[in-house]
């Protein structure tokens, strides 16, 4: 099919578009952040607004719990703001934030751990519900079949992440749900891309394993 | 590649975390063998039930999370900092000059005489001066008694210590100054400090672990160079063989490849093959082609 010549100088155009935008995006973050050090609390708060849904979604999804979740945006986002600082533009601010938000979700995971697992599947009424679930369920239009399909598969997929280490779960929820490469998950977790291969390899088979019943 | 291995790279090719060549070969076996392709249409089943995961609408929660770290900012920037403390020591600065030079000597004087009485501790036995406290960090709150009230508070202050290179405790902190994640400027100085005692074969591992896993290219040069006296030890040149195919820094790699050719030692001869294969700069294929031809292996591609 014949393309118009417009069409093909935008197609051509395309990635030094995106990468333009990526570097423009890149420096007007440098900006904030900068700024931010240097006390200006709505920079700050602008710069807390830029990743804290995914912050909160992340944390969500590795404790399963909404009051735990909680506390890591708080207590994370705190030490970003005390040690905003200290950040010198080595990394990229995704790398040096998420390295401080799943340090604290590691500390929560464990310290789950040492007081056994905290289950996030709560009993009710109609008997046993995960709590995220629930959470995602309370919209108005939600299909009953499609509800308890979804409860069923969400409470088997926190079982079988329940089965995983702290680390483990963790690199699997960066590779998996949040779609970080290995070599930044490493980064992030202050480890090697190997190691985070190795860890990746472990929890998927583990992961398999578990949830051969719904495969 | 036989089938337990290819099932066995199932999920990391998957997800594309597979080397180029490896992915061929994965691909050619799938494309030839009929019960790992079947294995393989089950394992993106799996992939897929993954993907059903019920995302949580965290909306709601957000907007809590929000105004709960509004309330918590605002108590952290009423609270008295030494931002405050700094600020009225720099309106102290408005003085007149002619005023402020006595005041100054005299605050210096004041704060030498308070320090020498205040700061008498020794740091297990070299000199340490408690500077200040650099902040504090409250754990939890419980109420205890009417009236009570019980706080845990982390603290952390500074100190200066001094103390000569070979001393053991000296070491132990440049060595923990090495793993110091928030700041690459200490890092450095304390590799470039460190790289006179990489005799020790504590110091020697931390070299090399800073050479493979920090994220900054500056650390990771200057544990290269503190481990260039020992490129002929085998855990050292297995090092340099994975940073020189692994690395990002093309810089890193260059010096990761001179320290290899001054050593000629053929168990790294299918290292260099792969840079062969995977390496874009055009020195480092240079070199590492005269190495191989120097070490008559082939120089082609597998």
């Amino acid at each position: 099919m014949p393309v118009a010549a417009g069409t093909v100088s935008a197609i051509l155009a395309a990635p030094f578009e995106k990468n333009a935008e990526d570097r423009s995006r890149a420096s007007e973050e440098a900006a904030l952040i900068r700024t931010a050090q240097k006390g200006d609390q709505d920079a700050f708060e602008r710069l807390v607004r830029t990743y804290d849904q995914s912050v909160l979604r992340l944390a969500m999804n590795l404790l399963r719990s909404p009051d735990e979740a909680r506390d890591v945006y708080q207590e994370a986002f705190l030490k970003v703001y005390r040690n905003l600082h200290l950040f010198r533009f080595d990394c990229s601010f995704h790398t040096w934030l998420y390295r401080i938000v799943t340090n604290v979700c590691l500390d929560h995971l464990r310290r789950r751990k040492v007081r056994k697992e905290e289950s996030t599947v709560v009993d009710t009424p109609e008997g046993p519900v995960d709590q995220i679930t629930r959470l995602a369920e309370e919209g108005p239009a939600a299909d009953p079949e499609r509800q308890t399909w979804n409860r069923e598969l969400s409470e088997g997929i926190t079982t079988a992440l329940e089965g995983l280490t702290p680390r483990e779960r963790t690199v699997f929820e960066l590779r998996h749900y949040e779609g970080l490469r290995l070599r930044a998950i490493g980064e992030i977790l202050g480890t090697s891309e190997e190691a985070a291969k190795n860890c990746l390899f472990r929890a998927t088979q583990k992961m398999r394993s578990s949830l051969e019943t719904f495969v | 590649m036989k089938c337990h291995e290819v099932i066995d790279q199932f999920s990391l090719y998957s997800y594309g975390e597979v080397s180029g060549e490896a992915e061929e070969r994965i691909e050619s076996h799938l494309a030839a063998c009929a019960e790992c392709a079947r294995a393989f249409a089950k394992h993106r089943g799996f992939f897929e039930i993954l993907n059903r995961r019920e995302e949580p609408n965290e909306s709601a929660l957000l907007t809590e999370c929000r105004m709960d770290f509004r309330r918590h900012l605002t108590a952290q920037t009423a609270a008295p900092s030494h931002g405050s403390w700094l600020s009225r020591l720099f309106d102290l600065s408005q003085f007149h000059i002619p005023m402020r030079i006595p005041a100054g000597a005299m605050a210096l004087f004041a704060l030498g005489w308070f320090a020498a009485r205040y700061t008498p501790e020794k740091f297990l036995g070299m000199e340490a001066g408690l500077v200040q406290p650099m902040f504090s960090n409250v754990q939890s709150v419980q109420s205890g008694a009417p009236g009570k009230v019980q706080i845990a508070v982390d603290e952390v202050q500074r100190r200066v210590v001094t103390g000569s290179l070979d001393e053991p405790r000296i070491q132990q902190l440049l060595l923990d100054a090495v793993r110091e994640e928030s700041n690459p400027g200490v890092r450095v100085e304390s590799i470039g400090i460190l790289r006179n005692s990489a005799d020790s074969e504590q110091v020697r591992g931390a070299l090399i672990d800073a050479l493979s896993h920090d994220p900054n290219a500056g650390v990771r040069l200057k544990a290269l160079e503190g481990l260039k006296q020992y490129a002929g030890e085998p855990a050292v040149r297995q090092t340099l063989a994975n940073v020189l195919l692994r690395d990002d820094n093309p810089g890193v790699r260059v010096q990761a490849i001179d320290l290899l050719t001054a050593h000629h030692d053929d168990s790294i001869v299918g290292v260099l093959q792969d840079v062969m294969q995977k390496e874009d700069d055009g020195y480092i294929r240079t070199r590492t082609r005269d190495l191989l031809e120097t070490m008559k292996a082939s120089v082609g591609t597998y």
